[in-house]
């Protein structure tokens, strides 16, 4: 019974409800101050490490340009946020973003299933080869970097060698060169090392699945590619939907490789690690946390997409 | 019950206060010389540049001072002071100051002066490099390396190909490289060209050398027109890419691996050289083409061309936690007897006047006379100074001239873009 309810119900009574009354109304007071008790920790650690440097950013980004190397500090308002979009720089790598955001989510969802369907049910060795799949995912991001950075590397890298004894190329090839190969490769190298955690978010999700369901529909004549489609695929979506979050917001959080590979270089130049060179290198805070805080709230607005999308029942 | 969440309220209020109240370091200065008391203080020192063991080892007996060096890139360096800096927050007793950072560092008074605090003999000493360090009327740096560009070659390689000397024009370098090609060089030249500070350095040296600048006295940029040395300069980086002067993984080198590759063997020169990287060369430890590095001249259009300076500083951020154990650590690196260690073990050249000529003289200095005559022809890059601006200039250089290296924009583009950025950076 609510105490709303309670409260009602003693009211209609005399003296006797009437101090009944008051001491539900005390109890009411008390649980309300305890509840709230409960819950200050968690709302000042958040407030503290969230809401707080994220309004300290957001007046950050208010500010002039110049306040970090000595200039006087004024407000320019919202002309920050006008001037990084209007940045040639910052619209590169925006669309260098779409287009690993594109290629890796894509690959890791794909690939992802693949190994997923072809892991999910029992074999031998199959802790062994997970445990290879893993390896990737293993590697800090940087040191995955500088793993392929031998093999795209122009003058000794492995890719070059291999497909000159195979008379592919008569000369050295510089991968990081061209826009078109150099994100293909730099989503190729971040898809390697995200493979593995979508992988397993898949097979966790393939396990959830009861047998029955299966065992019913092969009763009913069901081929394994419609049980695919009309039973894995949507019992999935939950899983489908995790694996999506974490991959774009991995793929736009893309830096390490990058940089490990093809350093600041426009051509491959990332929406992070344009927030990186216009905060950390020019010292420009203003602009750089503008741009953090686009980046920000176009994440979030994915996320809540990807989450109303996945989060109906499947029909 | 009430009182509680109060409190607790109240306690948070203050912790998050504290939080936004970031200035950790101390803003006041040094204390007098008669009352030190720095035995068992411990000051961290950040570096691009590895330093001997023995060296703070030595420092240590000396002064009962603990010394921990973080060393990492150059770029790194650059960011972490920046990140540091803003947030008020402390980095390091002593760190590096190059000289592009004066302006805008001394802009933001991120640094203590030290033309007071130190030894003014030392300071009188180093009056001529320090000079890259100073900016309203206060140094912010004191000189640890003479760094300037210059040429290295490879004197086995010149020889098998015929070569008695290093040309000392471009129109003699065109031929040399010919020949080193059909000696079997295949890639003569190295010149780092990644989208690093390193990777932009060589244009600014090809700039000078083809007898340019790159602003005039009021910082117009006077590389956008065809005709200036900073287009040429660009255009020969571009040719010498495209001529296979240059492994085609140039664009992706920063100096570093440059060197690495000339040490290595190769390439046959190295345009654009500090010259603590000399006696690295030429030890056999640490390069396969020992003792075969010699030092040379940068070419020029006429004969040897203008180089320009590049000296680093140690400095004392004004969020140093231990002021005094960071000027009596300054002071004795620049010792002369530690500034020939560090000359020997990490190439380090000196900028004290006094012991410069006296290892000259003495042929202490790898290639002395050569370095002394490039000496000579060091101009500075920003006769003002290098402006408070200048980290985003070379942000923006450092993009755009890789792009154009890589092909993917033109010589022409790429230099109107970054004049156009100049010119913008300079009228705010």
């Amino acid at each position: 019974m609510g105490l709303g309810l309670l409260k009602r119900q003693v009211d209609t009574g005399g003296v006797t409800s009437g101090r009944i009354s008051r001491s539900v109304d005390v109890a009411a007071q008390e649980e309300t101050w305890v509840g709230m008790l409960m819950v200050a920790p968690a709302v000042i650690i958040t407030a503290a490490l969230v809401i707080y440097p994220l309004a300290k950013g957001f007046q950050a980004s208010l500010g002039s340009a110049d306040a970090s190397i000595g200039g006087q500090p004024r407000l320019v308002g919202l002309g920050n946020y006008g001037d990084v979009l209007r940045s040639s720089t910052a619209r590169d790598a925006i669309v260098h973003t779409v287009i690993y955001v594109a290629l890796a989510v894509t690959l890791e969802l794909t690939l992802g299933l693949i190994v997923a369907v072809a892991l999910h049910r029992a074999f031998r060795g199959r802790g062994i080869v997970l445990a290879i799949l893993l390896l990737p995912w293993a590697l800090p991001s940087v040191v995955s970097g500088v793993l392929w950075r031998r093999v795209f590397d122009p003058d000794s890298g492995l890719l070059n060698s291999a497909l000159q004894q195979l008379h592919l190329v008569s000369h050295p090839h510089v991968w990081m060169a061209s826009r078109g190969w150099a994100l293909v490769f730099v989503a190729l190298v971040h898809v390697w090392g995200v493979l593995p955690l979508v992988s397993l978010i898949l097979i966790a999700g393939l396990q959830s699945i009861p047998e029955e369901v299966y065992s019913a529909s092969a009763v009913d004549g069901a081929t394994p590619l419609r049980q695919f489609r009309h039973i894995t695929l949507p019992l999935l979506r939950p899983s489908i939907a995790v694996a999506l979050t974490i991959g774009t917001v991995w793929a736009i959080k893309i830096f390490d490789e990058i940089y490990v590979l093809n350093g600041t270089a426009l051509n491959t130049r990332s929406i992070l690690m344009e927030v990186y060179n216009t905060t950390f290198i020019n010292a420009d805070f203003a602009h750089g946390t503008a741009l953090a805080l686009l980046l920000t709230a176009v994440t979030a607005l994915l996320a809540a997409v990807y989450a109303v999308a996945f989060g109906r029942s499947p029909t | 019950m009430r009182g509680v969440f109060w409190t607790v309220a109240w306690v948070a209020v203050l912790v998050i206060a504290a939080c936004g109240n970031g200035d950790s370091g101390a803003s006041s200065g040094f204390t007098s010389r008669n009352q030190w008391s720095i035995a068992g203080q411990e000051i961290n020192v950040l570096l691009p540049y590895k330093i001997p063991e023995r060296f703070l080892v030595e420092f240590t007996r000396q002064t009962g001072v603990k010394v921990s060096v973080n060393v990492t890139n150059w770029d790194a360096v650059h960011s972490k002071l920046i990140v540091a800096h803003t947030a008020k927050a402390y980095v390091a007793d002593v760190t590096e100051f190059d000289w592009s950072f004066t302006g805008q560092f001394a802009a933001a008074g991120w640094y203590e002066p030290l033309e007071k605090v130190l030894d003014p003999a030392l300071v009188g000493d180093l009056s001529r490099a320090d000079s890259a360090f100073t900016a309203g009327g206060h140094t912010y740096a004191v000189c640890y390396s003479n760094d300037y560009r210059l040429s290295l070659y490879n004197t086995n390689m010149f020889m098998a190909a015929g070569l008695r000397e290093f040309p000392q024009t471009f129109a003699e370098l065109g031929p040399a490289v010919a020949r080193l090609k059909a000696l079997g060089v295949r890639y003569p030249l190295g010149i780092p060209m990644a989208a690093t500070e390193g990777g932009v350095t060589p244009w600014y040296l090809l700039t000078v050398a083809m007898g340019g600048q790159l602003f005039d006295q009021h910082l117009e940029p006077l590389f956008a027109d065809p005709g200036s040395a900073g287009y040429r300069a660009l255009q020969f980086e571009v040719d010498a890419v495209h001529n296979g002067w240059v492994s085609p993984g140039s664009v992706t080198l920063d100096n570093g691996p440059a060197f690495d590759q000339f040490a290595a063997g190769s390439s046959a020169i190295l345009l654009a050289s500090s010259p603590g990287n000399l006696p690295t060369a030429n030890d056999p430890r640490q390069s396969s083409i020992a003792p075969h590095a010699q030092p040379a001249l940068v070419p020029g259009v006429r004969g040897p061309g203008m180089t320009f300076g590049l000296p680093e500083g140690l400095a004392i951020p004004v969020t140093a936690q231990h002021k005094d154990a960071a000027r009596v650590f300054i002071e004795w690196w620049m010792q002369p007897d530690n500034l020939r260690l560090l000359y020997q073990e990490a190439g380090m050249l000196p900028c004290r006047s006094s012991l410069v000529a006296s290892m000259a003289t003495s042929g202490e200095l790898a290639g002395g006379s050569v370095l002394s005559e490039e000496l000579a022809h060091v101009v500075p890059l920003f006769g003002q100074g290098a402006p408070k601006w200048y980290g985003q200039f070379s942000s923006t250089a450092q993009g755009l001239l890789n792009a154009a290296l890589k092909g993917d924009l033109s010589v022409e583009a790429a230099l109107r873009q970054l004049a156009a950025k100049a010119r913008e950076l300079a009228g705010s």
